[in-house]
């Protein structure tokens, strides 16, 4: 294996699974303050149950999501010197930021996770809200790091030289928000589903059917309120990447070549040889109009783009059908459980249950298939029409052993958190409330 | 504004040395401990770093993105030649992190516990070495900077620089320095006769610390190192490492007495008094090369960096270091503070 690819990976491998414990280390503590609310307000046992075990995730799932980010802070340089060279500086201001958001959501950890009965008790819970809020600080202040790689700002690029840096620009370069909007919606959207789901399972095996409902609602709320709002910060990215990542937008839709009142390809194979996209529907002239609002808008085609600067095709469309395609279905389950509420004796029914089991992990493979969208419809630019990738990687042979290494050392961790969580809700099941 | 970052990025180095320190320290003594000390300190480390041990661990990655915004090319230099030895101290970072929290919040206590041990343990031994290792070998004059990297052999660029004696003897040093702070932060957590424990760890670490100390200057010193050499030369590192030696008189005296807070501030003034002789005899060269050395201050990030960035540490640390302290008092210190109240108990 090339050691561009390699690397390419090994960042890949290893950014999935950072992305699901950060995301899930983001988005618990709000279910967990929302609990511990519940329990100050009606002294429910129920809810202070619930609210420690949800504690003991959120702790578990933040020192996994800072491990797995202290080593992704290093592997930015050990695998990508060049970039990190040139780009470091001008990208700090996010990453210091986020250093420090991410120091004080340590701090009310620790005052959280050790406080009960020993801090007042308002103080306490405000410690909880305080994990959550830095949590997605920090999360929004890495995705604007990321923003900067697709539109690089705030620097003039003169000679090979990076000059005039201004790094509050960079920050906030005109990606910035659209991602990060996206992403917190996502991370919303995908633990709220996660978690739902592994209650409804308890509740469709009728263990504690009381607490996991309880627990249900929290989750699943939050979950379908993003999940509702997603479509409309996906239209807000869409209309963005189509002006400043034209061929991006057209890796999404395999469309090859330009046209006016472009049609929408919903599904199919793509056949990057022939440049044809098979067993596909065709809504007409609906790219046109997603992407900039008018059916008869001309719509750039990869062929109008060197061919040196399409990224890879097949995977950006794929990962992007999965994306909304998912997105879709979780926004109706979405409005499902709204209706539900209304509707009480759905929740005697146990397809009920078993729907949202079925949908627990989808929140997530959207989120990475988006992230895959992102990252690999970027290629071959690490910093976007500025720095390829592959001038970026480091000079050192034999990454694919690294890449081994972590392929191991994560798979077997993500095996034990598994299991760590298994034992949890045993546990919690067989506690007297 | 530059010296709002030199202090920053020297700050954050010295609590990592002394809080991760300490930390990895604890992990240290229990794998140097009887079967049966080393359940209490399981329990004592528990319920002193609980919680401040993911805070402790936080100012690494403040120093890594401090060094790569402010002083890109060190930095390069770093994660160029220094891959393999960064690469386990990350593996040991994060076997040892997931470690902790599996062996304190499983919900179940079974046999699995002794795997999150040795896990534990282990990793607090090697990381501290590697750590020491990376600090060894940027002083080592082992790094050979070229044009082009590809011109040497895999050994020459990536291996040789780290892989030599002396940078394993600074590795070795650091992790004894570690075991030492740890141990004297145990005694005042103890009560009951156990603190004696840890007095005997601390008497044996210190004992270490010199013997390594004083081997690794005695080999750089025979085989040449450029580093020793400066270091004797200048007044002002062999002076703060006399006062450091010195210091262990009142360090001894205070923990005999069973000043708990005043024993550690000596400890923790001792290792910043090492850490200081050590950067300050080739202040701002840090990474010395074969060739030569390179200045920490003639390669920054402009000026427009170096502002944002200061002011943004100044903001981050107004906001995080009242926090901190505030964690360490309502928890770490709880017990010592209502000791010295009342003195009967």
């Amino acid at each position: 294996m090339e050691n561009l690819d390699a690397a390419r990976l090994q960042m890949a491998f290893t950014l999935i699974f950072h992305i699901v414990f950060a995301c899930i280390g983001m988005v618990m503590p709000f279910f967990m303050v929302v609990s511990h609310y519940k329990w100050l307000k009606t002294r429910d046992q129920i809810y202070l149950t619930l609210t420690k075990s949800w504690q003991k995730g959120v702790a578990i799932f933040f020192v996994t999501g800072a491990v797995s980010g202290t080593a992704l802070s290093f592997e930015l340089g050990l695998l990508w010197p060049e970039f990190m060279k040139h780009a470091g500086p001008i990208i700090g201001m996010p990453f210091s930021l986020e250093g420090a958001a991410f120091f004080v959501e340590a701090i009310a950890l620790g005052f959280y996770l050790y406080g009960w009965n020993k801090l007042p008790e308002k103080f306490h819970w405000i410690t909880g809200i305080i994990i959550g809020v830095s949590g997605v600080a920090s999360g929004i202040l890495v995705v604007a790091a990321n923003g900067w790689m697709n539109a690089p700002s705030g620097f003039d690029y003169i000679d090979g030289k990076f000059l005039n840096i201004d790094p509050i620009q960079a920050m906030l370069n005109p990606a910035w928000f659209t991602q990060a909007l996206h992403m917190t919606l996502a991370a919303f959207t995908a633990t709220g589903f996660a978690v739902a789901g592994i209650h409804a399972y308890q509740i469709y095996k009728k263990r504690k059917v009381e607490l996991h409902k309880k627990a249900f609602k929290i989750a699943i709320t939050f979950g379908a309120i993003a999940a509702i709002l997603q479509p409309i910060s996906g239209d807000i990215s869409a209309k963005d990447i189509a002006e400043r990542q034209p061929v991006k937008l057209a890796a999404m839709e395999a469309h090859y070549n330009t046209e006016k009142g472009a049609p929408l390809y919903i599904g199919g194979v793509v056949d990057a040889k022939t440049q044809e996209v098979k067993y596909k529907i065709a809504l007409p002239g609906m790219l046109s109009f997603l992407a900039f609002g008018d059916f008869d808008a001309e719509v750039k085609g990869l062929n109008d783009f060197p061919e040196d600067e399409r990224p890879n095709v097949p995977i950006v469309h794929y990962a992007f059908q999965t994306m909304v395609g998912i997105g879709g279905i979780l926004m109706l389950a979405g409005i499902l459980y709204f209706i539900s509420l209304k509707k009480k004796k759905w929740f005697q029914d146990r397809k009920y249950w078993l729907l949202f089991i079925i949908l627990a992990p989808m929140g997530f493979i959207a989120l990475e298939a988006g992230w895959i969208v992102t990252e690999v419809g970027r290629q071959p630019w690490i910093i976007h029409k500025i720095m390829r990738t592959k001038d970026a990687v480091t000079p050192m042979p034999g990454i694919v052993f690294s890449f081994y290494m972590y392929v191991v050392v994560y798979l077997t961790l993500s095996v034990a958190v598994t299991w760590l969580m298994l034992r949890q809700i045993r546990v919690l099941n067989q506690s007297n409330q | 504004m530059l010296y709002v970052v030199l202090f920053f990025l020297i700050f954050s180095l010295y609590l990592y040395v002394v809080l991760g320190g300490a930390d990895y320290g604890a992990g240290i003594v229990e794998l140097f401990s009887s079967e049966e000390n080393q359940k209490i300190t399981k329990k004592t480390l528990y319920r002193v770093m609980g919680p401040v041990w993911e805070a402790n661990h936080i100012w690494i990655i403040i120093l890594i993105v401090i060094l790569w915004i402010a002083f890109p090319v060190y930095y390069n230099i770093m994660v160029v030649h220094l891959h393999i030895p960064l690469t386990i101290v990350l593996l040991g970072v994060t076997l040892r992190g997931v470690a902790f929290v599996f062996r304190h919040y499983d919900a179940v206590i079974d046999n699995s516990q002794r795997l999150y041990d040795a896990m534990f343990k282990i990793s607090s031994l090697v990381t501290p070495i590697f750590l020491g290792m990376v600090f060894g070998t940027l002083i080592s004059g082992e790094i050979k900077i070229v044009d082009d990297i590809a011109t040497l052999s895999f050994y020459e660029a990536f291996v040789r620089p780290w892989f030599n004696v002396f940078s394993v003897l600074i590795g070795l040093f650091f992790a004894a320095l570690c075991a030492f702070l740890s141990s004297v932060l145990l005694i005042g957590e103890s009560e009951g006769g156990k603190e004696n424990i840890y007095i005997r760890k601390a008497r044996i670490a210190t004992i270490v610390v010199f013997v390594v100390g004083l081997i690794t200057f005695g080999y750089g010193y025979i085989s040449d190192y450029v580093f020793v050499k400066d270091f004797i030369k200048n007044p002002y590192s062999v002076i703060s490492m006399l006062l450091s030696g010195l210091l262990l008189i009142p360090l001894w005296l205070t923990i005999k007495n069973g000043r708990r807070i005043l024993s550690r501030l000596f400890a923790g003034l001792q290792v910043f008094l090492i850490l200081l002789a050590a950067l300050i005899s080739h202040f701002p060269d840090i990474v010395i090369t074969e060739t030569g050395s390179i200045s920490l201050i003639d390669n920054i990030a402009p000026d427009s960096v170096i502002n944002a960035l200061g002011i943004a540490l100044i903001i981050g640390g107004t906001l995080i270091l009242p926090g901190l302290f505030h964690l360490l008092k309502s928890f770490k210190m709880i017990k010592i503070l209502e000791r010295n109240n009342n003195p009967s108990i």
